[in-house]
């Protein structure tokens, strides 16, 4: 009797329709599988079709269930070619969130900003296919950490750009001390116009062309890019680091930055003519003191 | 011969720790500002000296403030009106016309007052002016990403570093001067050695009582 009440109590379990269990674990026990690929029929191209579940959790879309994105009937298998090929739109439903006016990236900005980049505008083949995802891969992006170095931040940064961007290196010869760039200053912050402070980085990239090539814009002038720059670094530091560590050790100072070439001629001019008259001066009292001596 | 003791003991360690720090501050700040000479400090190192130093600095200006304020030192910084520019006037004339002509110094320190009105105002300008200015602006500087976008519709940062970068050149051109004025006492040493024993000795004081 007890067992006939408990497989009673067990039925609804045991009933469930296999629809509803595509939950995160039941799509991770395929694709957790790192060997899960397939060769595309017509282009011949591996497509990997493997998540790692570490970096989804630890990624901004970590609390996520699957199926939140990738709606539709994916509990049979082969899924249905209709529910794989359902596009996504990053923008909007990143502007469905309730706190979407409030965040500091608004998403129909980037979206109007993207619109105008290199990355869209391109007529090369091999920006024919670039979105949202060819940088911020869903699965496994994350806004930089506070706590993170800002040696780290700018890395990870421009290590995404260069994993497209191969000739980087060549193409960069002209630029001088150029690991030391790329190890201080993110790709971006040349690589775009500078945009207000509301959004911090603009997501209009630039061509090569129109891009930043004036050492002057960070070095020394009075720019909304240094400011960009020096503040972002500030920011970063701060966040890690605590407001007296960031004192201490802040890696915000741009060489040159301070640099007035006016300024500088006019205060070594005069420091100059000082130690003129102060020489002077002095060697005229050694000749009073000498007379004195005489005298006496 | 006599002798007045002229620099307490707490203003001497504060003299000699601020001179100090501005010996630092200046090397690794033109370190920083000409970075690339080879006579200079390496920039990954005058950066984190010139961020101590010039906190401690802070820490050395306040003490000197509530130095002034706590002792009856504050007292040689009150200008005294009465006949202020007949004096200003004197010690300027003695220091560009009667110290070749081996006159005696139109000023002796005394227990009321051990400061010149040159050298008064100068310490003045120094201390309660330009301190405060490198002060705020070197601040700034360490906490930039609480500053506004622009003041007075230019960037921030460069308003600030301009400001730092004036009143640096102007302390320079002071410290200067200052290491100068130090040898025109009675002998070439007799001023350095005030600040050392913080007993001033004045020959012609004694001749001209």
């Amino acid at each position: 009797m007890l067992f006939l009440i408990l497989l009673l109590m067990a039925a609804p379990l045991l009933a469930e329709p296999p629809e509803t269990v595509t939950t995160n674990a039941a799509c991770l026990r395929c694709h957790g599988m790192k060997t899960l690929a397939y060769r595309h029929p017509q282009t011949g191209k591996i497509v990997d079709l493997f998540i790692e579940q570490f970096a989804i959790s630890h990624s901004v879309h970590g609390k996520l269930a699957c199926t939140e994105c990738h709606d539709g009937d994916f509990a049979h298998y082969p899924h249905h070619a209709e529910t794989q090929q359902r596009s996504l739109s990053c923008v909007e439903c990143h502007e469905q969130q309730d706190d979407a006016a409030k965040r500091h990236y608004r998403f129909t900005t980037i979206d109007a900003e993207y619109a105008k980049s290199i990355h869209a505008t391109s007529a090369e083949t091999e920006a024919a296919t670039f979105n949202c995802h060819s940088c911020h891969d869903p699965h496994r992006f994350h806004a930089s950490q506070i706590g993170d170095s800002l040696a780290t931040i700018i890395h990870n940064d421009n290590a995404l750009c260069f994993t497209c961007h191969e000739q980087a290196r060549i193409k960069h010869a002209w630029l001088p001390n150029r690991e030391r760039h790329w190890e201080t200053v993110r790709c971006l912050d040349c690589h775009t116009p500078v945009t207000n402070a509301e959004q911090a980085v603009s997501h209009h990239i630039l061509s090569a062309a129109d891009s930043n090539h004036d050492c002057v814009n960070c070095h020394s002038k009075n720019s909304q890019l240094l400011n960009r720059l020096y503040r972002y670094r500030a920011a970063s530091d701060v966040a890690s680091q605590g407001w007296l560590n960031t004192a201490i050790f802040n890696e915000a100072y741009v060489v040159g930055m301070s640099r007035s070439a006016v300024l500088d001629r006019l205060a070594l001019a005069i420091i100059g003519l000082t130690l003129l008259i102060l020489l002077a001066h002095g060697i005229g009292r050694y000749r009073a003191q000498q007379r004195l001596l005489r005298k006496q | 011969m006599s002798a007045i003791y002229l620099y307490p003991r707490w203003v001497r360690i504060w003299h000699w720790l601020n001179a100090f720090l501005f010996a630092i501050l200046i090397a690794s700040g033109a370190s920083l500002h000409f970075t690339g000479n080879s006579w200079l400090l390496d920039f990954a190192i005058a950066r984190p000296v010139h961020n101590i130093s010039g906190l401690l600095l802070i820490v050395s200006w306040f003490v000197f403030i509530i130095g002034n304020v706590m002792t009856d030192n504050g007292r040689h910084y009150r200008v005294q009106w009465r006949g202020f520019f007949g004096r200003l006037f004197s010690q300027g004339r003695y220091y560009a016309v009667g110290i070749f002509r081996n006159e005696p110094h139109p000023f002796h320190p005394s227990e009321a007052m051990k400061l010149n009105t040159l050298q008064q105002l100068s310490y003045l300008g120094v201390m309660y002016v330009l301190m405060p200015l490198l002060v705020i602006s070197g601040g700034a500087f360490l906490l930039a990403v609480y500053l506004p976008d622009t003041i007075f519709g230019l960037g921030s940062i460069w308003v600030v570093a301009m400001l730092h970068l004036t009143v640096a050149y102007s302390l320079v051109l002071f410290v200067l001067v200052h290491l100068y004025i130090i040898t025109t006492g009675d002998t070439v040493t007799t001023n350095l050695r005030a600040m050392l024993t913080g007993w001033h000795r004045d020959d012609q004081q004694e001749t001209t009582k």
